[in-house]
């Protein structure tokens, strides 16, 4: 958004509001503005976490978690030891399986990360699901969905979600942030930021010990999915074509990942943590 | 006695993991053509004997993954090539959901025995739209949160390793 464009919509609330017959400061709705269109930058980590959290609420709404304790502790093993390798390592990662059958994962800000029991049934390996979580975790050390969200909000929401409600604890308007927040997923998020989540997520991967071809093995499972089956339609809506995003991966990591393999011993686990269970 | 009853155990265990595995990862059973012309060659590295050379568009049949290759099988011949060398072969002509499943329950469902559990169905548009807030699942979800040691300790079991690596520059060079 420019600054041009800030100010003419800060302007226009103005006027707005002095035809509604309410009295507003000129200055205070130019900071507004400001603060809207810094908001991505300047929003704090707290309040990133605080509306995350609250989207992660609104996700376990449309879908519950799959009741498995076991399998549940063993995603957040794996996904937390990913946690550790990227830049942001000591926010509250935490991981969670859906009960749905469809087949998707998504990250929410400030660090909950979810799968679906439809995309973890259709895993091979701990390498996939590492490799899957990594690229969940990038949108979120990455801020996407704030992005996105900004991008796609009109001033009047973007300074209200972003700018000043969360600082000033206005829970109203906190709450009408989480609900735009929860449609991006509805939406999806940049196609860039998708690719990019595919390049540093084995890049991610790798560094935690994992088998770097784990997230290009389930972007080729993906492939090969059919583009009818309903179960996939939400995530082929909402991602740019697997194959696009392998000629991607094809092109930056060429050889250079070769010397790379996961110990044997996380296919042991995996098959007796998932594959035997779900 | 006791170690007898030990020895099944551990051969049954083994048992069911073979059957996991014989049943086959949902991976393999696709078939797959060339982007590239590549080599096949006999081992997983790229030092390894060549076995022959595919053109670029040739179908091949995938056998399994092992790292960045695939185990194949094709008229040219039989072994390991790059993985990101292959592409699916579009399955743009099967329709509705029959194609799909199919393919990924050729790993599933015989090993687990697998049934979708009654009320569970997919996540649309809509309910994401439509979500309202779930405390109590969230207040469970925060009860798997695990800690740092506990992590370090997980991947230790499994002597996984950290390792050094820089993100990727976006247009592939280095």
């Amino acid at each position: 958004m420019s600054i041009r464009a800030l100010l003419f919509s800060a302007i226009g609330l103005l006027s707005g509001c002095q035809h509604n017959g309410m009295n507003i400061d000129f200055d205070k709705a130019l900071s507004i503005a400001q603060k809207a269109q810094q908001a991505n930058k300047t929003i704090t980590e707290p309040e990133e976490i605080s509306m995350g959290n609250g989207i992660a609420a609104n996700l376990l709404g449309a879908s519950p978690l799959l009741a498995d304790d076991s399998v549940q502790q063993y995603v957040n093993e794996v996904g937390r030891w990913v946690s550790l390798h990227t830049e942001r390592p000591d926010l509250p990662w935490k991981f969670g399986i859906l009960a749905t059958t469809d087949v998707n994962a998504f990250a929410t800000p400030g660090g909950t990360i979810f799968i679906t029991r439809g995309l973890l049934q259709k895993l091979d390996n701990e390498s996939e699901l590492a490799g899957v979580l990594a690229h969940e975790m990038v949108h979120v050390l990455r801020r996407h969905h704030l992005a996105a969200l900004q991008k796609e909000a009109n001033l009047g929401i973007a300074s209200d979600l972003l700018g000043v409600a969360l600082k000033e604890k206005n829970s109203a308007v906190l709450e009408k942030a989480i609900k735009a927040g929860t449609e991006v997923y509805a939406r999806g998020l940049d196609k860039n930021d998708e690719f990019e989540a595919d390049r540093m997520g084995i890049v991610i991967a790798t560094r935690a010990g994992y088998d770097p071809f784990g997230l290009p093995a389930v972007l080729q499972m993906l492939e090969a999915g059919n583009a009818q089956d309903s179960s996939l339609a939400l995530m082929f809506k909402t991602h740019p074509a697997p194959r696009d995003r392998l000629n991607l991966l094809d092109k930056v990591m060429g050889n250079r990942f070769d010397a790379y393999t996961a110990p044997a011993q996380t296919d042991k686990r995996f098959n007796n943590a998932v594959y035997q269970r779900i | 006695m006791r170690y007898a009853v030990k020895q099944l155990v551990k051969l049954s265990s083994i048992g069911l993991f073979m059957l996991g595995w014989l049943a086959g990862p949902a991976y393999a059973d696709q078939t797959a053509y060339t982007v590239r012309s590549t080599e096949i060659k006999q081992l997983p590295f790229s030092d390894a004997a060549t076995v022959a050379r595919l053109d670029q568009n040739t179908s091949v049949n995938i056998v399994k993954r092992d790292g960045g290759w695939v185990r194949i099988t094709s008229k040219a011949g039989n072994g390991w090539v790059r993985m990101l060398s292959l592409r699916s072969s579009s399955t743009a002509t099967k329709r509705g959901d029959s194609g799909l499943q199919s393919l990924f329950n050729i790993g599933r469902s015989g090993s687990s025995g697998f049934t979708v559990a009654t009320g569970v169905r997919g996540l649309s548009e809509e309910d994401l739209k439509n979500a309202k807030p779930d405390q109590h699942e969230f207040e469970k979800l925060q009860r798997f949160e695990v800690k740092k040691a506990k992590a370090e300790k997980f991947a230790r079991d499994a002597k996984l390793k950290s390792q050094r690596l820089d993100y990727l520059p976006s247009n592939g060079s280095s």
